[in-house]
């Protein structure tokens, strides 16, 4: 009964006028850099991160995560009408949905991908409302041990998730530790790795790396291939489906919110991964396997409702836990941060207008998004057709202004240049960045944990294994690796990621 | 059927190096912190047991890059790398010299002109088109505190 009153008063904050405005532009700029491909929600957020200073704290955060579930709708239009990814989330959507387009149906699928996502984010939604509130309470109860095991066993998990080599994975996480260990030492305030530099006191900036990463380097990656891409030539004609893509599509829809609910709590967790196991699921299921890759609009459905309810999700951990669970969110937690908002637990009982109000902004963010994709869908058919060597050098100018605007510092404008070096050098040796960023944001808290778990312990590791809860952390973590190493999950781990057409 | 041959995979062997070089690096900077003991952790502990760790990681990786299938270094094209890296230094020399609209026409120019297909006007209208609407959004709209120009 609390849950529903607070609910309705986080409804009542996210329906104020400012707050509404900057759902619409969170749902705005999501979509718009959803059907843009080459520039995602890491690059975007970040790139935005300096403009939320202006912002009050429920505001900025509306917004931001607005352009997190936005671009997943985003994401499918591209993937429907040029057979390409807007976003990594829709990579499994080119495969079923472009062959409807060119079958004449891509109105349909982009219809059912828009109200199957509306669907499960409202569903999410509610999965929040429900569980968030018994977790922080869970949360409250943590220790320094547990939060360290607690993390440890995200960074894990991440990897499980994560794409490719797990051993190269495991050395982005260690990379990402050593890293954000640079700067002033917590406890005695002496200087770590800093070269002498004074504005590396403060660490590494969490902006130029993701920047560096996730939008300098990726573009010199693309400027080495000459650009490729099919434009859409049809014409979009009858967005409505018939009866027969309903019977198909809604039990699809329904098994990939449920899945991407689930895979969003998950740290290392979020949207992307939701898309893919809900693609594969559905086609180990379906009577007709035949009909995937062919147009068949559960194999829009599914994954397009499962990305939505995981990108919304995966706020579960953040606001519960106060632990981020891939890079967009830790970038929100670096905007709650920002304005001196510690991401955990207390979040629900401190600052209630701001859990809630997000919470509920993501209801009327979600009915904004359908009216934003479906009738306006000919502005950003328009819109893809603006070619990549115009895209990338207004990508590059707001990514200079967000990371200079940021503190004012030049010296951290250069750091993107050597991140994004970095990301290029990361990118051709087929190493995952995503597992870096995660373990760069997690370092300082879990060294901050780990040294206090062990004062308080005087220095016996054992109190790691003593405390029930992080006992059980520890137990499931050990449990991954174990898995990881087993030869028959590494396989199915595989194929799931194989769906890439 | 993917026919795999074994061999060295290249990527995997630099990936292995590089996190060993990193590492010997921060051990190096970090050598002088006093590493403490695990009941009170000095400075350097952390990072210490972080690059040791690092390195056993990279031999790791290395070993397991002569075990597998053979996989082909890609070579690295140069006029991306140091076009694009090149704009953002511009971004970084000028901001603070000469302000917003010589900064943002110069990486927009600089970033066109990486790509061969993208013509010199048209470059310069982009970065004309950028810089008006830097100023628009950012210094107008969004009250970022940048100066706009200073004389040259």
């Amino acid at each position: 009964m609390d849950t529903l009153v607070a609910f309705a008063h986080g409804m009542a904050v996210a329906l104020e006028p400012m707050n509404l405005v900057y759902c619409l532009v969170g749902a705005l700029v999501g979509t718009l850099i959803g059907v843009l491909p080459g520039l995602g929600p890491v690059a975007t957020v970040a790139m935005l991160l300096p403009v939320t200073f202006y912002l009050p704290p429920v505001s900025a955060l509306i917004m931001l995560a607005g352009i997190y579930y936005g671009a997943q709708y985003g994401g499918s239009t591209t993937a429907i009408l040029v057979n390409l990814p807007g976003e990594n989330s829709s990579v499994v959507t080119c495969l079923d949905g472009y062959q409807m387009a060119r079958r004449g149906r891509a109105g349909p699928a982009l219809a059912i991908a828009a109200l199957g996502s509306l669907f499960a984010g409202c569903m999410a939604t509610l999965f929040i409302v429900l569980f968030a509130p018994p977790l922080a309470e869970v949360a409250l109860a943590f220790g320094p041990a547990e939060y360290f095991s607690l993390m440890l066993l995200g960074l894990i998990a991440a990897i499980v998730l994560a794409q490719g080599s797990i051993v190269k994975a495991l050395g982005m996480i260690v990379l990402g530790l050593l890293l954000s260990a640079v700067g002033t030492d917590v406890n005695s305030g002496g200087a770590r790795m800093t070269l002498g530099i004074p504005a590396l006191a403060d660490g590494i900036g969490f902006v130029p790396l993701a920047m560096g990463l996730f939008a300098a380097g990726e573009i010199i990656r693309n400027l080495e291939n000459p650009e490729q891409r099919s434009i859409f030539t049809g014409k979009i004609t009858g967005l409505w489906p018939t009866r027969d893509d309903f019977r198909r599509a809604w039990p699809a829809v329904l098994r990939g919110t449920a899945l991407g609910s689930v895979l969003g709590l998950l740290p290392g967790g979020g949207a992307m991964l939701s898309s893919f196991a809900a693609y594969a699921l559905e086609k180990r299921i379906s009577r007709e396997p035949h009909r995937f890759g062919q147009g068949a609009i559960e194999g829009v459905a599914a994954p397009e409702s499962a990305n939505n309810a995981g990108a919304q999700t995966s706020f579960i951990p953040l606001l519960t836990l106060g632990i981020p669970a891939n890079a967009v969110i830790a970038l929100m937690a670096g905007a709650m941060m920002i304005h001196g908002i510690q991401p955990g637990p207390q979040v629900m009982t401190k600052n209630p207008e701001l859990f809630w109000g997000v919470v509920a902004s993501m209801i009327i963010g979600n009915v904004m998004l359908v009216v934003i994709n479906l009738p306006l869908i000919r502005v950003w058919v328009w819109l893809l057709k603006m070619p990549y060597r115009f895209l990338y050098p207004m990508i590059l100018v707001f990514c200079c202004i967000g990371v200079y605007s940021l503190n004012n510092s030049v010296f951290e404008v250069l750091l993107l240049v050597v991140f994004g070096f970095f990301g290029y050098v990361l990118l051709k040796l087929r190493c995952e960045p995503a597992p870096l960023l995660l373990s760069f944001v997690l370092g300082p808290l879990m060294e901050e944990n780990l040294r206090r778990a062990m004062q308080i312990s005087k220095g016996d590791p054992s109190v790691f294994v003593t405390r029930p809860i992080s006992a059980v952390l520890l137990a499931l973590t050990v449990g991954l690796l174990v898995l990881i190493v087993l030869p028959s999950l590494r396989r199915t781990r595989e194929v799931a990621f194989q769906e890439e057409p | 059927m993917k026919i795999t041959t074994r061999g060295i995979n290249a990527p995997d062997l630099v990936t292995g190096l590089f996190l060993i070089a990193v590492a010997l690096v921060a051990l190096w900077l970090s050598w002088s912190l006093r590493a403490g003991t695990s009941f009170r952790m000095g400075p350097g502990y952390i990072p210490q047991a972080l690059c040791w760790l690092q390195i056993a990681m990279g031999l790791f990786i290395v070993l397991q890059s002569f075990l597998g299938e053979r996989v082909p270094w890609e070579p690295w094209l140069p006029r991306p790398i140091i076009g694009i890296l090149a704009s953002v230094t511009f971004f970084a020399l000028t901001i603070e010299r000469f302000g917003l609209i010589v900064a943002v026409f110069g990486v927009t120019v600089l970033a066109c002109i990486t790509n061969r297909e993208t013509r010199l006007w048209e470059a310069v209208l982009l970065g004309a088109a950028m810089a008006a609407f830097s100023v628009l959004v950012f210094v107008i709209g969004l009250q970022l505190p940048i100066a706009v120009w200073k004389g040259l």
